[in-house]
């Protein structure tokens, strides 16, 4: 409510401090005080306070209103359209009060006037009856949201019409005559539902006055009047940045997560889940100064669980989206197949996007017998747990006192990296994304959680660290050097795509990894290159730190970042200050070596990649294409490849006549990647399936099992068009209306795609099929590491 | 700028496509979602490509009296000779032309049917192969009528005294003395409202003038518009000199483009002869005025609403206070008056305030335009003098239509309610009757009633500009529904009373229509409309169940043979 009535702008001082505002405005500011009567109770209130805008910045006064005047008279004035961050709209009509007068005034926006005698529903029979019309009214005009589990305490409509008395359980007085208004589920995150939105305002006001995004804004007038975004596009299609504001405001549930949305297949797992209330989770210390609102609103997002001793929590290699906060009682985390992580061990050692992909997938799709190349000297494995895993004996255990584990599978949709067993009776809450990543923003979890890192997870994270397991190999020693650590180190967090630091940059810190993968790269002429991907255990930052040392004087810009960072996905780090780290090299000369030589080994490789200029391969179109994330591509060799389509015959004669293959697709240098299912990491074509047909069985393909409905939204939702829509014949016969008397067959559209031929001996027939040895099935990184190895030798026959 | 710019696309386009919109937002650096706001609010623009021909058929008091319905299915039959789709036929909400009713609109341009849906044929036909439509011709003659001091002359005399020595409070006396007041339908004192502009702190400070008629039933004001126009403009200009404003606006709904012409012509006119503009008749002083069309709807009409569409916004009227008159257009204090309230300001500054208040009869003062549609004989508008009696006001129509009996008026358009011939004593305020009826009387004659506004205001009535008259034929809870049902589709759905309270009215009226409303109902519709009167933003929310609750109290029989599903 701006004030805009005198162009002299005068100086006041107001709370301590000058601002320059209009003279008017200065003169509600400075005005005296004035007294009114709320229910018979004499409240003082000023005339106006200084507000700011939160997109300006600019000063101006804000109207005491009479809603103001009843909080401050303690008397409860029931609001809906209200909120006190946001400007009035007095839409709702709620917070009526008598005030003398034809009509009946809405007191959030209702300015303060001396002698006001304010009388609301607890005293004025009138005002009471007309809210209780205006509840009844809107409770016979909205559905609850679909789909949603409906608390009462989340719709505060029904909060309202429980304090004014309004029985909710008994028919309406009104028609109920409510249409479909239309839902909205094009975004990945917000559902909407306009059959259950009482145009209140709040999400409007959120989006462009809370937080400028400009996307939100009321369609259409009347009784048709609707949200929409921008010029009434699908949410998930408009410029909409899914800040969530919008859904934090709603008041009924029009707007919410599409995790409450969707019956998630979590919630029926067992043990059963029982709900938490906002009020539960606040006494939980992570949970202090989190929003009871936010808690309430992701109510869903949230459950209980109890398990006996012995039963298992999760297991190695599933997928999930859910993280775990340790209640009470003991867990144990362990790897069950003792090979797995000699591999495990192996790649994540390794500085290229071979080990960065392998990491994640090996335990999944290669259960090899043992890799001769094992480093028999890793004793730490790193998983997604504050501790660490002894390899002779990977075990551990997880205690209250840990709080969190499984943040990784939740945030970035890995596999669960160890399966964890319930050792005495636990409790747990099991918490899905969204409220993960609201604890994540909170300082006092992530005080919490630093915490934890320092008392807990320190030990067997440096343990993990080869660089330090293989420097010091004196346990006493190496005690005495994570004492020497434990203040030193900071935890950091970032998001995917998130800058840990810039090429050119002054360096600062050196780095562990010790959750998540961070991309090392360089700007080239030509474009960026990745130079390395490192993982967990890995380490990185240390060249520039060290430029001062002699060894490395002429190699090297002193003190200058010599490549940019950044996190490919949720990535966790352990941060150790320039001094730290320096008193550490002259403290401990066998990790100075060690790190020496690394560097020297980067620096290497560095130069001599510069001189190949043909190994610039275009890590941005890789990643644009969304390469990284494959598991599984079906590569075209275009060097081989005669285009005789054998590969698409051999997919369509496994699969009843319909090819799930088309040989056409993107290239990415010269490789095609055929339209197939790629088995992606984070398959953005299981989300919104209404019967769940699509889906990850126990390994890593995606399987579209046979109770598709034809819904097509898969297909849709695959960035890369690699699911089709086909008719299949259902054996059912109808009438022919064209031809009546004939009958025609009855076909039912489904989704098909590529299931890597599960259902045969596991070679995909296309490769089988293939007479040139021009297809192959690869991950990502080896189609990368592929790519490389043939521009080098490119490279090499022209120099 | 939005909403001209949205215009200027529209006639180029002939609809909104979405990347005119995006190139806009550009060029305007407005988000999306402010222009789709505005976009998809006013009825005048087309988010999609409009069909071939585009038929609407006002549905509103006068014209659903006059057969709307069946005229429009008339109008359904002929366009099912067309291929599909390529003529839609709509309904419309009122277009000011209800003395001449049943009205229509082929492709935006207007006209009247006669009750009959065959001149719609041709100019179907005449649409279909994209000849030019025929414009409607309207009667330019002089008014003939005491408001226009000049008789058809556009000489600007008032303005002249101004300059020949005239003191704003001296002009402000002479509007006091004769009581002149706001003829949109409020009834607000215009010196008041003068006043209140004059000493409010703030620059500048603008001038409107409301020509936005919608209510159903009212169309006085396109008859000052087409054949009077200089007396709003000078009407103006002595406002923008007296309030000290230097820019003003014509707010003018779309559907008057005679109305439209005639005011830019005469605008052009006054520039010309320097009463308007930069320097007026060489004083010094400066006066801007421009139109501005509406871009459409009945609740822009509302004083705030029509700034809020002024100011490029949705036109849903803002919560008040503050006012206009403090925070009007842009925050800045702001006259906003009806086109016959400044039109009747020339006179009253050249014959003095006792001119205009000695007009009024019995005791009342001043001298008004009625709208009067319906069954009466000559459906018109005509000059009335405040006080004078519904019964003498009928006469001045012509009488009742074929000489039937009248039975039921609606004073204010859809928004009084309907009064039906004899109002029952227990319905009536205890202070009206011991002042206004004999003792003893158990029924109030509505034709004798004083039009006036302390005598109206003491009965609880409204006096409007509309006065539509009802005979014995006539069905008044199908009327109801009828106007509960404009008002829930000119809501523009801001607060929850109107937007949803409308829609229930309406659904519970059919309802009793359709003979199938449940015991207890017609006491909650009572409710909703006391709820509604007490809780909406504006007048349109407030008055919005009058229509429905009025024949309720007043048209108990009625009402009671519906509920039993007797059709009367």
């Amino acid at each position: 409510m701006s004030i805009n009535l005198s162009e002299e702008i005068v100086p006041v001082v107001l709370e301590g401090q000058v601002v320059e505002l209009e003279k008017s405005a200065a003169e509600l500011l400075t005005a005296p005080r004035v007294k009114l009567k709320i229910d018979g109770i004499e409240v003082e209130m000023p005339r106006a306070t200084l507000a700011t805008d939160p997109n300006t910045g600019r000063k101006f006064p804000r109207l005491t209103t009479v809603y103001d005047a009843a909080v401050e008279a303690k008397v409860a004035v029931p609001v809906l359209c209200h909120r006190d961050h946001m400007t009035p709209v007095a839409v709702c009509r709620f917070c009526t009060v008598e005030v003398g007068g034809r009509v009946l005034a809405a007191a959030c926006h209702r300015a303060v006037e001396p002698g006001l005698d304010v009388k609301t529903h607890k005293t004025s029979a009138k005002v009471r009856k007309a809210i209780g019309v205006l509840t009844e009214l809107l409770l016979a005009d909205k559905h609850p949201p679909r789909g949603a589990h409906l608390e009462s305490e989340r719709d505060e409509l029904l909060s309202v019409a429980a304090e004014l008395g309004i029985k909710t359980d008994k028919p309406s007085r009104f028609p109920l005559t409510v249409r479909d208004r239309g839902r909205d589920e094009s975004s990945m995150v917000i559902a909407v539902d306009h059959s259950s939105c009482i145009l209140c305002d709040r999400c409007v006001r959120a989006c462009n006055e809370i937080r400028n995004n400009q996307v939100l804004g009321r369609a259409g007038k009347g009784y048709t009047a609707r949200i929409a975004f921008d010029l009434d596009n699908p949410m998930g299609e408009s410029d909409c940045v899914s800040c969530g504001e919008c859904m934090v405001s709603c008041p009924t549930g029009a707007l919410s997560n599409r995790a409450v949305v969707e019956a998630k297949p979590w919630i029926g797992a067992k043990p059963a889940a029982t709900a938490v209330n906002a009020d539960d989770l606040l006494s939980h210390p992570l949970f202090e100064g989190i929003s009871r609102a936010f808690l309430a609103w992701n109510i869903q997002s949230v459950v209980r669980r109890v398990y006996e001793p012995g039963e298992i929590v999760c297991r190695e290699g599933e997928f999930g989206s859910s993280a775990f906060i340790i209640e009470e009682g003991d867990l144990e985390i362990f790897l069950d197949a003792e090979m797995k992580h000699a591999a495990k061990s192996k790649s994540s050692q390794r500085t290229g996007i071979f080990g960065l992909v392998k990491t994640v997938v090996t335990g999944l799709a290669k259960r090899e017998t043992k890799s001769p190349d094992v480093d028999a000297r890793r004793n730490y494995i790193p998983i997604d747990a504050p501790v660490s895993l002894e390899m002779a004996r990977p075990i551990a255990t997880l205690t209250p006192a840990d709080i969190l584990f499984g943040e990784m599978t939740c945030m970035s949709s890995y596999p669960r990296s160890a399966t964890v067993r319930a050792k005495t009776r636990v409790k747990l809450l099991e918490i899905q994304r969204n409220v993960l990543y609201t604890l994540q923003r909170s300082k006092k979890a992530k005080s919490m959680l630093d915490d934890v890192y320092r008392k807990r997870s320190i030990d067997s994270h440096l343990r993990g660290v080869a660089l330090f397991a293989d420097a010091i190999t004196n346990n006493a020693e190496f005690n005495a050097f994570v004492e020497s650590m434990r203040d030193k180190v900071k935890l950091v967090r970032l998001n995917p795509g998130d800058t840990v630091f810039r090429q050119g940059d002054l360096a600062d810190n050196f780095y562990l990894v010790r959750v998540g993968f961070v991309k090392v790269s360089q700007g080239r002429p030509g474009g960026e290159i990745a130079i390395a991907y490192i993982g967990p255990g890995g380490h990185f930052g240390e060249i520039a730190l060290m430029s001062q040392l002699l060894e490395l004087a002429d190699k090297t810009l002193p003190g200058v970042r010599i490549a940019t960072v950044s996190a490919l996905d949720h990535v966790d780090l352990v941060s150790i200050a320039a001094t730290d780290f320096l008193e550490l090299l002259s403290r401990y000369p066998t990790i100075r070596a060690a790190l020496l030589k690394e560097a020297e080994r980067r620096l290497d490789q560095n130069r001599a990649l510069t001189k190949k200029g043909s190994t610039e391969i275009n890590l941005g179109e890789f990643l644009k294409q969304g390469l990284m994330d494959a598991q599984s591509l079906l590569v075209l060799d275009l060097e081989k490849c005669t285009r005789c389509d054998e590969c698409t015959k051999a997919c369509a004669d496994t699969h009843q006549g319909v090819t799930r293959l088309v040989r056409e697709g993107l290239r990415f240098e010269n490789f095609l990647v055929a339209s197939s299912c790629r088995s992606c990491l984070d398959p953005h074509c299981m989300v919104g399936c209404p019967v769940g047909s699509i889906r990850r069985r126990s390994s890593r393909e995606i399987v579209i099992e046979d109770w598709c409905i034809g819904c097509g939204k898969c297909a849709e939702n695959c960035p890369y068009g690699n699911i089709n829509m086909h008719p299949f014949p259902t054996g059912k016969k109808m009438a022919d209306p064209n031809q009546p008397g004939r009958t025609i067959p009855v076909v039912q559209q489904k989704a098909t795609m590529c299931d890597l031929c599960s259902s045969l001996d596991g070679t995909p027939s296309c490769v089988y099929a293939c007479p040139h040895d021009a297809a192959h099935r690869m991950t990502g990184g080896e189609l990368m590491t592929l790519s490389i190895r043939r521009a080098d030798r490119l490279a090499g026959t022209k120099s | 700028m939005i909403v001209q710019e949205l215009q200027k696309i529209q006639e180029r386009c002939g609809w909104l496509p979405a990347e005119e919109l995006r190139a806009l937002s550009q060029r305007l650096t407005v988000p999306l979602h402010r222009l789709h706001e505005v976009a998809s609010y006013y009825p005048l623009y087309r988010l999609k490509p409009p069909p071939r021909v585009d038929v609407k058929i006002c549905r509103d008091m006068a014209c659903h009296m006059a057969g709307a319905e069946r005229v429009r299915a008339e109008v359904e039959m002929i366009a099912s000779e067309y291929p599909a789709g390529s003529v839609a036929v709509d309904g419309v909400s009122c277009l000011g032309r209800c003395d001449k009713a049943v009205a229509a609109a082929v492709n935006d341009h207007h006209y009247v049917l006669s009750q009959t849906s065959e001149s719609l044929r041709q100019l179907i036909s005449k649409a279909y192969s994209k000849d030019p439509l025929p414009h409607a011709h309207w009667d330019m003659s002089p008014l003939g009528l005491t408001i226009d001091v000049y008789n058809g002359r556009s000489e600007y005399l008032a303005v002249k005294r101004w300059f020949e020595g005239m003191e704003a409070n001296a002009l402000l006396k002479e509007l006091e003395v004769s009581g002149l007041r706001g003829m949109g339908g409020a009834g607000f004192p215009t010196f008041r409202k003068w006043m209140a502009v004059r000493g409010a702190p703030g620059q500048p400070k603008y001038v409107v003038c409301n020509a936005d008629e919608s209510e159903p039933g009212t169309f006085k004001d396109r008859e000052l518009l087409r054949r009077a126009p200089w007396l709003v403009i000078e009407g103006m200009v002595l406002a923008a000199l007296v309030v000290g404003a230097e820019k003003g606006w014509i707010y003018i709904r779309h559907e008057y483009p005679d109305g439209i012409d005639a005011v830019r012509a005469e605008l052009k006119r006054a520039r010309e002869a320097g009463i308007i503009g930069s320097n007026i008749l060489g004083k010094g002083k400066t006066f801007e005025l421009d139109i501005f069309i509406s871009p459409g709807g009945y609740v822009q009409g509302e004083e705030s609403a029509l700034l809020e569409a002024m100011e490029d916004r949705r036109g849903e009227p803002r919560n008040k206070p503050p006012f206009p008159v403090f925070q009007g257009l842009y925050g800045k204090p702001t006259v906003i008056n009806n086109v016959e309230t400044l039109s009747w300001v020339p006179g009253i500054v050249l014959h003095g305030g006792s001119w205009y208040r000695d007009m009024g009869v019995k005791g009342a003062t001043g001298m008004r335009l009625v709208s009067i549609s319906g069954d009466v004989a000559k459906p018109g508008v005509y000059e009335a003098p405040l006080g004078q009696t519904l019964r003498e006001l009928i006469e001045l129509a012509g009488g009742m239509a074929g000489g039937r009996p009248f039975k039921a008026v609606a004073l204010s358009g859809p928004s009084g309610g309907f009064y039906p011939a004899q109002v029952p004593v227990s319905e009536l305020p205890p202070k009206f009757v011991q002042t206004k009826m004999p003792v003893g009387a158990t029924q109030f004659d509505m034709l004798d009633l004083a039009l006036d506004f302390n005598t109206c205001g003491e009965m609880g009535a409204m006096l409007g500009a509309a006065c539509i008259v009802y005979n014995d034929t006539r069905d008044m809870v199908n009327q109801a529904l009828n106007a509960v049902s404009f008002y829930r589709n000119e809501s523009c759905g801001k607060c929850v009373p109107c937007r949803v309270g409308g829609q229930k009215m309406v659904e519970m009226t059919t309802e009793l229509v359709e003979g199938r409303s449940p015991p207890g109902r017609l006491e909650l519709m009572r409710d909703l409309g006391e709820t509604m009167g007490l809780t909406s933003i504006c007048g349109l929310g407030q008055v919005a169940s009058n229509p429905v609750t009025s024949v309720l109290k007043l048209f108990p029989e009625e009402v009671e043979a519906y509920r039993k599903g007797q059709k009367p």
